[in-house]
């Protein structure tokens, strides 16, 4: 349940995948599971959303470290709007 | 974590709820309104109340439905003492979210006898989850 924006950035020499998360929906941000500078595997859950009375696991679709969180619990997530990036 | 889909949640499931139009069931009593007929809230009441019973059977342990959406007519007044019956039918499921529409019957034979119609929206959820949301202690 969430819009991911995949890009490639150069740092000197090296290619890093940057992997942008986005809400797909007006949403609370219900409770945030990882901080940045975890190891995420593919298929963890990093945020729970709430919206329509429902929770809203928003997981990660690739591994990597969490460069950003962009959230905080309490927070009111339009759609579109950034999430977490996973490098 | 999420609140998994019923086994037996399938599209038609029905149920029916009756009762007859008492003092507290009045817009004067529940505050939407200054006549002593059934008050449109009380309608929807036992509309939710019709869908919750159709699913219910249907839900594993620990799962509960919670509305999210109703519509209604309320086409006909039904004075005090009225027999009230609302049928409600499961017409769609979407993922986690329950969509119902529903029929009420006043006293009276074919179309006389219908005093309001619509849609309800409920969701499954865990319900201790739920609650804690809400923050409530579950059992407590």
């Amino acid at each position: 349940m969430a819009m991911m924006v995949c890009r490639v950035d150069r740092l000197g020499t090296r290619e890093v995948r940057v992997i942008e998360i986005r809400a797909e929906m007006v949403a609370n941000v219900w409770k945030v599971v990882v901080a940045e500078g975890d190891t995420i595997g593919d298929g963890d859950t990093l945020v729970i959303l709430e919206s329509m009375k429902m929770e809203i696991p928003v997981l990660a679709e690739s591994a990597g470290t969490l460069s950003r969180l962009a959230v905080a619990e309490g927070d009111v997530v339009q759609e579109g709007d950034l999430i977490a990036v996973i490098e | 974590m999420k609140a998994g889909r019923g086994k037996g949640l399938a599209a038609g499931l029905r149920a029916t709820v009756t009762g007859e139009v008492g003092e507290a069931d009045t817009a004067i009593a529940l505050g939407s309104g200054d006549v002593p007929v059934l008050g449109t809230p009380r309608l929807l009441a036992l509309a939710e109340a019709a869908c919750v019973a159709a699913v219910a059977p249907q839900l594993s342990a620990g799962q509960t439905t919670v509305g999210t959406a109703a519509s209604l007519e309320h086409k006909r007044p039904s004075a005090l003492g009225a027999a009230i019956e609302v049928e409600a039918e499961l017409t769609e499921i979407d993922g986690r979210v329950l969509r119902f529409v529903f029929i009420a019957y006043g006293p009276g034979t074919g179309e006389e006898a219908v005093i309001g119609a619509g849609t309800v929206e409920r969701v499954l959820v865990d319900r201790n989850r739920f609650l804690a949301r809400a923050g409530i202690v579950p059992g407590g």
